[in-house]
């Protein structure tokens, strides 16, 4: 297996894990479920916060289009289309950032943290550091 | 001979064009079978974390009548201020503290002004002890103690939120308010008192509440607010416009 087929397969893990992540607590919000919280205090302040939906629509929507355009350029470069990750960095540069904004939000203005939020920021920026070891691994060989 | 080439030539550019399709369509089918995999469990799991219904369902007839919730129920304030916040809560969730002490404040500044009622709202799913909290109030209401013991539930949440014998503490809360111990005792199974926090939670459904705390204000729904201040100036703004 090619270093690329190995990276893209480790990004098409970590989307997974994402899409279940996020897909959880999209749909428990579309149905108007209670998401049941756990390890980190306060994750229901942070879900229940004007911050978690733009225009009534929950942010982890927008989790779950970033994992599943993940899973798909895992997928292929597995397959040996690797060059489809240079189209997906900037997508992995722009989640990475907006993660770091989520972070401060919950660390500074709400003052509680998520744990699916905790969870998805450690995958996002997983899935920008297999970015950047990919890129860094081409450019050594 | 040029007859006989020239659908060859074809066939082997249709086949590299139809083999070109396939290499695409591999990865794409299989990252659609994960992505569909993915979205399936995390239904699954949504689905199996309401476990069994947590609350009464309310009757058929009722649900989507979205009425405004009534202003009956243990109240603070002038009984006959025109300003009327009606608050949906539960001891266990930690917002619900924070607006606690924010709706005491403003109690203390608008008390003439403004009345402020409290309904019942645990969310069993995810609160282990936000029922028996709800009743451990009710029990001490019955001895005319429940404002007393919403403060102390609030105060020490964090003390009984995830204890499996939070019963003991609402105890030492009831001795520490000078209450009679076996009453408050017998009362806190009552289904008695159940029955009426289930009418609370029956009525926050019916008004479409699905989070805590959530407030009515003169019948309408408030708006989730970004802080304590813009909370409480929705509020006074009301109180002023009564005037």
């Amino acid at each position: 297996m090619s270093h690329r087929a190995l990276f893209g397969c480790i990004l098409a893990s970590l989307a997974f894990v994402g899409i279940i992540d996020s897909g959880y607590v999209a749909i428990n919000s579309l149905m108007h479920f209670i998401v049941p919280c756990g390890i980190a205090k306060g994750c229901e302040e942070v879900l229940n916060s004007p911050y978690a939906r733009i225009r009534g629509i929950s942010i982890a929507w927008g989790g779950v289009a970033f994992y599943i355009s993940m899973m798909f350029a895992g997928i292929f470069a597995a397959y040996g289309f690797g060059r489809i990750l240079r189209l997906t960095l900037p997508i992995a540069v722009l989640a990475f950032a907006f993660t770091l904004y989520l972070f401060y939000l919950q660390a500074f203005v709400i003052l509680a943290f998520c744990d699916y939020c905790l969870l998805s920021a450690l995958l996002v920026t997983l899935s920008l550091a297999i970015h950047l070891v990919t890129r860094a691994w081409k450019k050594a060989s | 001979m040029s007859t006989s080439g020239s659908p060859l030539r074809t066939n082997s550019a249709r086949a590299g064009k139809s083999s070109g399709r396939l290499s695409l369509a591999k990865p794409f089918l299989v990252g659609t079978i994960l992505i569909c995999c993915a979205l399936s469990v995390a239904f699954f799991l949504a689905r199996r974390s309401q476990g069994d219904e947590p609350f009464p369902k309310p009757a058929d007839s009722i649900i989507g009548t979205k009425s405004a919730p009534t202003a009956k129920g243990w109240s603070r304030g002038n009984p006959a201020a025109k300003t009327v916040l009606i608050e949906f809560a539960d001891f266990q969730c930690g917002s619900c503290g924070r607006a606690s002490v924010v709706v005491g404040e403003l109690i203390k500044k608008h008390g003439e002004e403004l009345l402020v009622v409290f309904k019942h709202f645990p969310l069993e799913v995810v609160h282990r002890n936000a029922l028996i909290a709800s009743q451990a109030a009710e029990a001490a209401g019955r001895q005319y103690k429940f404002w007393e013991m919403y403060e102390l539930l609030f105060k020490h949440q964090a003390e009984w939120a995830n204890v499996p014998d939070a019963q003991t503490f609402f105890l030492n809360y009831a001795a520490e308010l000078q209450m009679d111990l076996e009453k408050f005792q017998r009362d806190l199974w009552d289904s008695e008192l159940r029955d009426k926090i289930y009418k609370d939670v029956l009525e926050g459904q019916v008004a479409q509440v699905t989070q805590t705390p959530t407030f009515f204000l003169n019948g309408a729904r408030m708006p989730t607010t970004k802080s304590e201040a813009e909370f409480e100036q929705l509020i006074t703004d009301a109180i002023r416009k009564a005037k």
